[in-house]
């Protein structure tokens, strides 16, 4: 089987378990859970740096989800709808507990999605950094260097301009440089 | 491909992995609240099944379809399948509300799908078919429109679910959803043929 047919295959049993699961299907949920919360909860986890609250907002995500999967179009990509709902759960879970933070634009252009280190470096350290990081700067990096969104999709997920998110970006990138000590490119 | 370990060493952000496995398995908490909202509107849960079960004229079918779905159980347990405590029973039977991953490989087998088969099956299938039609006749226009909606959706998923089978025949989860929804079939079909039998109409 090739890799297309494999993913092929994948979609159409991912549209048959969101179809078992509007109609009330529960167990189809769980299927689709089990496939989609480790990515769900990574985001999460990264975004609110806090165990806690990374499960209490996959829990959420999860419940959203189930509330509003009528409305899921299934031609989408169902782990990027989820993403959509696990940032805006995570960002109002957040708010809640600190003020919001300005971010200043500025003409940075961005970078492509893969941000390579100059010297490999552990994944505990690159870990710790990126937890460091301030929260704006922190979410656009999460999104678009990790989970390889474009910076479109990241500012619309995380409701800022798309000039915004570049700055952010611009910003991670700077502070990652300093606290690792290795080119990010 | 395997999530790289603490000490290792990444030279790019990519290779971070975007998943990370709490460390407890979240879903118990998930389902309870879910079967709390089911609970507390069964009405707003309801608009999304595809046959629509709201207005008074067609409370009564739930009740039906819950008597239907235990009869259609039992019949294939005893009739279709040797011990009633096969895989079907099982897939029959709401999730359990544990702790343990459910691995899809464990739920479904063979077995499932081949009653479909099953020429008892069929022909039972097969009658209440024939008398749909003289049914569907005898309803509102509204709950003909209903149930015509229920079976296409129905037909459209058992259509997806072969088609998909097709690229992945040992894929035990597809095999298990074809079952559902086959069962799903006859649940609709024995609900109007016992509606119109009973002679209360929708």
């Amino acid at each position: 089987m090739t890799h297309a047919q494999v993913e092929n295959t994948r979609v159409d049993w991912e549209g048959a378990l969101v179809q078992r699961a509007c109609a009330g299907d529960t167990r189809a949920f769980e299927r689709l859970y089990r496939e989609h919360s480790g990515r769900v909860y990574g985001l999460c986890l990264r975004m609110t740096r806090d165990a806690q609250l990374a499960e209490d907002c996959t829990q959420d995500t999860f419940i959203n989800a189930w509330r509003a999967l009528p409305k899921f179009e299934t031609r989408s990509s169902l782990s990027t709808w989820l993403h959509r709902i696990a940032v805006n759960v995570s960002l109002a879970k957040r708010r809640k507990s600190t003020p919001v933070e300005p971010a200043a634009e500025d003409k940075e252009a961005g970078a492509p999605g893969e941000w390579t280190l100059e010297t490999p470096v552990e994944v505990r350290e690159i870990e710790t950094a990126i937890g460091e990081l301030p929260e704006g700067a922190r979410d656009a990096l999460v999104l678009h260097a990790l989970y390889g969104y474009s910076h479109v999709e990241a500012a619309q997920m995380l409701g800022i301009a798309e000039g915004t998110c570049k700055a952010q970006l611009h910003r991670a990138r700077k502070l990652l440089r300093e606290r690792l000590g290795v080119e990010v490119n | 491909m395997t999530a790289p370990q603490d000490s290792e060493r990444v030279s790019s952000l990519r290779e971070l992995p975007q998943a990370i496995e709490p460390a407890r398995d979240l879903w118990p908490q998930i389902e309870a609240r879910l079967n709390s909202i089911q609970a507390a509107a069964p009405a707003a849960s309801g608009a999304t099944i595809p046959l629509r079960r709201s207005g008074a004229r067609l409370r009564w079918l739930a009740a039906a379809a819950m008597v239907a779905s235990v009869a259609v159980g039992v019949w294939i347990g005893r009739s279709l399948l040797p011990g009633s405590s096969g895989p079907l029973s099982a897939a029959r039977q709401p999730p359990a509300i544990t702790g343990a991953a459910n691995p899809v490989s464990s739920q479904a087998t063979a077995a499932d799908v081949a009653y479909v088969n099953d020429p008892r099956y069929q022909r039972q299938r097969a009658a209440l078919l024939r008398s749909l039609q003289a049914q569907l006749a005898t309803m509102p226009p509204e709950t003909r429109d209903k149930v015509k909606t229920s079976l296409a959706a129905i037909e459209k998923a058992k259509e997806d679910l072969e088609q998909a089978l097709g690229k992945d025949p040992g894929n035990a989860l597809l095999q298990e959803l074809l079952v559902n929804t086959y069962q799903d079939e006859m649940r609709v079909l024995t609900d109007v043929h016992e509606a119109s039998n009973s002679g209360r109409g929708i």
